[in-house]
């Protein structure tokens, strides 16, 4: 009876191993590699933008040799993935990224192509773009990226028919801001400055403007440097009083953290006017044209963010993301093509095509094509700010290395709801691994 | 060992001669599938992490062994003590909400009139959600704008509920609630309907009331089917995951940071996988331990049965 009993005891083992066996197969199974004969994989973020990278791409299949293929990858968990696969030999060749902190691991991994050779024979893939958004690529001194969408400039947005019926105009100084938030407080406008701060980031973009008005840019590249002093320093501390300020004074209501911007919770409120104002990067223009229409049309408005007096900053400067970057990794087998590839991203075609779906890139040949964009005047105005801004500081939690973006939206977070003063602000800040 | 005396026991009773009978009891290879399956996707990956812990490892290239730098790192980690509490005071929490109103509503439901099937078959539609949809649903029906705290400003005040920690808590637990607690309510009304008539008409006799049959012989004979809710509650409660990431995102501040928030904060956001390990490790250690002492507290180790003397 035991040796009759043995064999399906044995069959069934057999058959959950293999099962076992090929599940864990699949993980390494043939999807296409990086390197195979004459290709170049372009990966980037799946979105509504992929229409203008197929025709870019298919533009370049046109004349080159060496084909491109573009890969997509769907959904917020770009970067994840991106982590997991940039090692292996399902790596591609070129891909989409946020430039700065979001590349730094891949250069200090030494995985990805400097481009100076790049540029060095063709000076245009770096004189043909912004300098401001170009540097949000350089990383330790050299560049490692070439801007392939639009820029995302932070701008304070307002309801031009709530200031009408307060009978105020769109703040131009800081003194000014604060005196539009009293009054509009006054006529019963209970959140003057709409912020969703449930998502974190919308608070830390208050941080951003602030402290590059009061310090100029320098205070965050010497922190993010590693000197942590810069944190403690006397302008550090004027910008956060200042902050402190405007909570209290109420300009946010009193319930922001409960509120998001992802949810469209803030976008609501300035659109129906229960809110004056909100800072938000540039991307809440076209939210508003789809969710929003009549408002778009007659009430939106958006200015600079105001100067502050006495600040180190130039009031031209302007933070947010600078764009999307297209970074090369050194394995490529094809870096003439790549390079080719990347000389399309200042193309004329490449310009209108980018205009035509709303986004505003960063070439300089763009000014020419303004007039064409959805919504001319938004396009200039925009693209004048980003231009003459002397400097672009990206969004601190993409400069800064992953592992302390969290940790940074938590003291954003508490230092606004109160739960940190101005001290444990600062010693939150220098906590905060560098490098 | 076990697989002989089972088949001893089989060869006992069946007399010999159908071959289906000579292949015996489930034994070891019937239960290889799952063993395989467990051993593959539970134990090896437990023991990988509990290596990764001792390792600095950013995903890409090789992990680097750190020693115990993860584990120094993490007992001087403020958050990381305040979210193992906050795990603990969610899932209490969790419990004592959901218990009750589960007992309540199974033994009504287990009734077998045609408005209470209707009823029933209503309540059961959370636990068809998942738990992503349950959250934003919750979220924007919660804004504090647009949403039912601006139309009831006489209960919820200015409408901060996520902005502060009782308040975030209390929807972290609703909202829990609110999913699971149909799914408990059938287990108790499955529980309830098994429960012997007899024991009823008995009781009735002897003049026994309503309430009193409740606490007398419901209860009692729900005994058992306490612990094994109560242990799916605390699993449940340990692990939420999906409602703080959509509800809350640990916020405000690290207020409703509960260890697997953290964990995966550590892990797939800052992308520092050793301290994102050694966080998991606690979490299943501190999870063990609790589901110890439960079912040694509970008497549910010696399965005693809740129908003695019928």
């Amino acid at each position: 009876m035991k040796k009759r009993a043995w064999f399906p005891r044995a069959a069934a083992a057999g058959a959950a191993l293999a099962l076992g066996l090929s599940l864990s197969a699949c993980g390494s199974g043939d999807s296409s590699g990086g390197g195979d004969g004459g290709k170049i994989h372009v990966l980037v973020y799946g979105d509504s933008a992929n229409k203008v990278e197929k025709q870019i791409v298919a533009e370049f299949n046109k004349t080159s040799k060496v084909k491109a293929v573009l890969d997509t990858i769907p959904g917020a968990n770009y970067q994840q993935k991106l982590q997991t696969i940039i090692n292996t030999d399902q790596a591609p060749d070129v891909f989409f990224n946020w430039g700065g902190g979001s590349i730094k691991p891949f250069v200090d991994a030494g995985l990805l192509l400097p481009l100076d050779d790049f540029i060095a024979k063709d000076s245009g893939l770096q004189s043909n773009f912004l300098p401001s958004v170009f540097n949000a690529a350089v990383v330790d001194g050299k560049s490692y990226g070439v801007p392939m969408r639009g820029t995302q400039p932070v701008i304070l947005f307002n309801n031009g028919n709530v200031l009408k019926d307060a009978g105020v105009e769109p703040p131009k100084t800081w003194d000014e801001l604060l005196d539009v938030v009293k009054t509009l407080k006054d006529k019963g406008v209970t959140t003057p400055i709409a912020l969703g701060g449930g998502d974190k980031w919308p608070t830390l973009m208050w941080f951003e403007y602030v402290y590059d008005r009061v310090a100029g840019p320098e205070l965050f590249e010497k922190a993010l440097g590693g000197d942590k002093e810069a944190w403690a320093s006397a302008d550090s501390k004027k910008a956060l009083s200042m902050l402190k300020e405007l909570v209290d004074t109420g300009a946010f209501g009193k319930n922001f953290d409960s509120v998001k911007y992802t949810d469209q919770g803030s976008v609501t409120l300035l659109a129906k006017g229960k809110a004056a104002f909100e800072l938000m990067g540039s991307w809440e223009y076209s939210q508003h044209q789809t969710d929003n229409p009549e408002f778009a049309k007659d009430g939106l408005g958006y200015t600079t963010f105001p100067t502050i007096e006495g600040g180190k900053g130039d009031p031209a400067n302007v933070v947010g993301n600078t764009n999307n970057f297209y970074s090369v990794l050194k394995k490529t087998k094809h870096p003439e093509a790549v390079a080719d590839f990347l000389k399309l991203m200042y193309s004329d075609k490449f310009v209108k095509a980018q205009l035509g779906i709303g986004n505003l890139p960063t070439t300089t040949n763009t000014e020419k094509f303004l007039d064409t964009s959805a919504s001319p005047e938004y396009s200039k105005f925009q693209f004048d700010l980003v231009k003459k801004a002397p400097s672009f500081q990206l969004s601190w939690d993409q400069a800064y290395p992953q592992s302390a973006a969290d940790a940074m939206h938590t003291a954003i977070q508490q230092f606004f709801n109160g739960q940190l003063d101005a001290d444990g602000f600062i010693k939150a800040m220098q906590a905060l691994p560098t490098s | 060992m076990t697989t002989i005396t089972t088949v001893k026991t089989v060869e006992r009773r069946r007399p010999a001669g159908r071959s289906a009978a000579r292949v015996g009891r489930p034994g070891i290879a019937w239960a290889a599938p799952a063993a395989v399956f467990f051993v593959l996707f539970a134990i090896v990956p437990l023991v990988l992490v509990a290596v990764l812990s001792f390792m600095s490892w950013n995903g890409i290239g090789s992990p680097q062994f750190v020693g115990s730098d993860n584990w120094t790192k993490l007992f001087d980690d403020p958050v990381l003590v305040k979210s193992l509490w906050l795990s603990v005071l969610i899932t209490v929490l969790g419990v004592l909400v959901q218990t009750p109103l589960s007992i309540v509503l199974g033994a009504w439901a287990a009734g077998q009139q045609r408005n209470r099937a209707v009823l029933s078959a209503i309540f059961f539609v959370p636990l068809l959600l998942s738990a992503t949809a349950v959250s934003v649903l919750w979220r924007a029906l919660l804004d504090p704008n647009f949403g039912v705290p601006a139309q009831a400003k006489w209960l919820f005040g200015d409408g901060n509920l996520l902005g502060m920690q009782s308040g975030a808590i209390g929807v972290l637990v609703f909202v829990g609630a609110w999913q699971y607690v149909p799914f408990h309510t059938l287990i108790y009304q499955g529980a309830a309907r098994a429960i012997p008539k007899v024991l009823y008409q008995a009781a009735e006799i002897d003049g026994a009331g309503r309430v009193r049959q409740f606490f007398h012989i419901t209860l009692p004979q729900l005994r058992n089917t306490m612990i094994t809710s109560g242990i799916i509650m605390v699993v449940g409660g340990l692990t939420t995951f999906d409602t703080v990431l959509i509800l809350t995102q640990g916020g405000p501040g690290t207020d409703t940071t509960i260890s697997a928030y953290y964990m995966y904060q550590k892990a797939f956001k800052g992308f520092d996988f050793g301290v994102g390990s050694a966080v998991a490790l606690v979490l299943v250690v501190v999870a063990t331990v609790i589901s110890l002492v439960m079912v040694r507290l509970s008497g549910y180790d010696k399965m005693r049965s809740a129908m003695e003397g019928l």
